[in-house]
């Protein structure tokens, strides 16, 4: 079943584009993290599925509803980021009675616990919170409030490592005794990888990739060899992105080879390897075909 | 065959992890088998790529399904797996060997006479 569905949805802010015309379905109960360069328009995309923001034109539906101004998809969404505001008079303990009274699925002794352990003292007030214990904080808010649909935008921002994997593996746990349909986005995609089940690539106001992270894994394959034995291949593979590793040149190429001709690569001394779903990300991401290094290619010249 | 650039995808490295359970021993012939979210809690992974490594044991017939009680090991898993892992393994060593032959010019005839004076080296 669809949670979200969007259908030539497109949103403008006067006259820039940031989404053009997306079309795509969220399933229930599926953790999706939300992936794309600086702004790409991740955040837009799920403020208008939080109906913060709304649509320029298309159709948008949450929980079979338009979620702008929608009382029923505010009541079972939370939308975490580390803007989300809370009155300035409010201590930590007085946030959480509030959220009892809002969410119907509120966990108070669960968000109790997690606060308790990551040192965030019920009596503190929320804006003297450092940077990484306010990520801390709406992250444990979040996961407290169990709500049918849960939507982290950059949650780890200012979080130590320590603290990251510990939210990671809170956030699973809660999620396998109580499945709900989550929303992530973060550019450590290769922190979190393990954690998602589907990829939704953002890319330069379309939809790169939506999916099974396997799926955009098995997408690309690696090609690693020296500069002028790869040139000679240059012809028969699409190369999505070059770079260098150490001294050899890698490719990575679209994943459409016949086992022969990756025997043949292999007898010619290339080196032929699956890559990484953030890799793959990365590959589709990057705007140049040559990275960064184009930069300082073009002005050695 | 691929070779793996850094890690091999979670969910075959779970698939590969129950199999040297029950290679070793540690899961035996019909022993149940863990569920895909003891799995995901376990490896700290979602449950749905748990599940995709449970699927290529049973898809193997390494692992059966009891309605409503769970999973189980096949009664011939680690015959299956022991013969399934020479043959794969084997042929890869072999394919290597003829890579590294190639690269270094070595004809066959001279390969066949290395490797049967290392295997005569051995007796």
């Amino acid at each position: 079943m669809e949670v979200i569905t969007f259908r030539d949805v497109t949103k403008k802010y006067r006259s820039l584009k940031v989404l053009d015309q997306v079309t795509l379905d969220i399933r229930q109960n599926v953790i999706t993290g939300v992936v794309g360069r600086n702004g790409a328009g991740k955040t837009t995309l799920m403020k208008m599925i939080a109906g913060f923001t709304k649509e320029s034109s298309g159709e948008l539906r949450v929980f079979g509803e338009r979620p702008f101004n929608s009382l029923d998809v505010s009541a079972n969404m939370i939308f975490v980021d580390d803007r989300m505001g809370f009155p300035d008079a409010l201590k930590l303990g007085d946030i959480l009675v509030e959220c009892d009274r809002f969410y119907e699925n509120w966990d108070d002794e669960l968000a109790k616990r997690l606060l308790e352990y990551f040192q965030l003292p019920l009596t503190f007030k929320h804006r003297v919170l450092s940077k990484g214990k306010r990520s801390t904080f709406n992250a444990v808010i979040g996961i407290a409030s169990r709500c049918p649909l849960t939507m982290f935008d950059e949650p780890i921002t200012g979080m130590d490592v320590a603290a990251r994997r510990d939210f990671y593996r809170a956030l699973l746990k809660d999620y396998i005794a109580h499945p709900r349909t989550i929303l992530l986005s973060s550019h450590h995609m290769e922190e979190m990888e393990d954690l998602l089940e589907d990829i939704l690539l953002i890319d330069g106001k379309d939809i790169g990739f939506h999916g099974p992270i396997v799926d955009l894994q098995e997408k690309f394959l690696s090609l690693q060899g020296k500069a002028n034995v790869l040139e000679t291949y240059a012809t028969r593979y699409a190369i999505v992105h070059r770079s260098m590793a150490g001294p050899l040149t890698e490719w990575i190429v679209d994943n459409e080879h016949t086992e022969a001709e990756l025997n043949d690569l292999r007898q010619a001394g290339i080196r032929v390897a699956t890559v990484t779903a953030s890799d793959a990300y990365l590959a589709m991401t990057g705007q140049t075909k040559g990275g960064v290094d184009d930069v300082f290619n073009a002005m050695e010249r | 065959m691929l070779e793996m650039g850094g890690e091999k995808p979670i969910y075959i490295q779970i698939a590969e992890w129950l199999e040297n359970e029950i290679i070793d021993g540690t899961l035996k012939a019909d022993d149940k088998v863990y569920s895909q979210y003891q799995l995901a809690e376990l490896f700290n992974i979602n449950p749905a790529t748990a599940g995709k490594g449970l699927t290529i044991l049973l898809d193997a017939e390494l692992i059966y399904k009891k309605r409503g009680l769970g999973t189980f090991v096949s009664s011939n898993a680690r015959e299956k797996l022991l013969s399934k892992r020479k043959d794969f393994t084997l042929r890869r060593l072999v394919r290597e060997l003829l890579d590294e032959a190639n690269l270094l010019g070595i004809e066959k005839e001279q390969l066949y006479r290395l490797i049967e004076s290392e295997r005569k080296g051995r007796a």
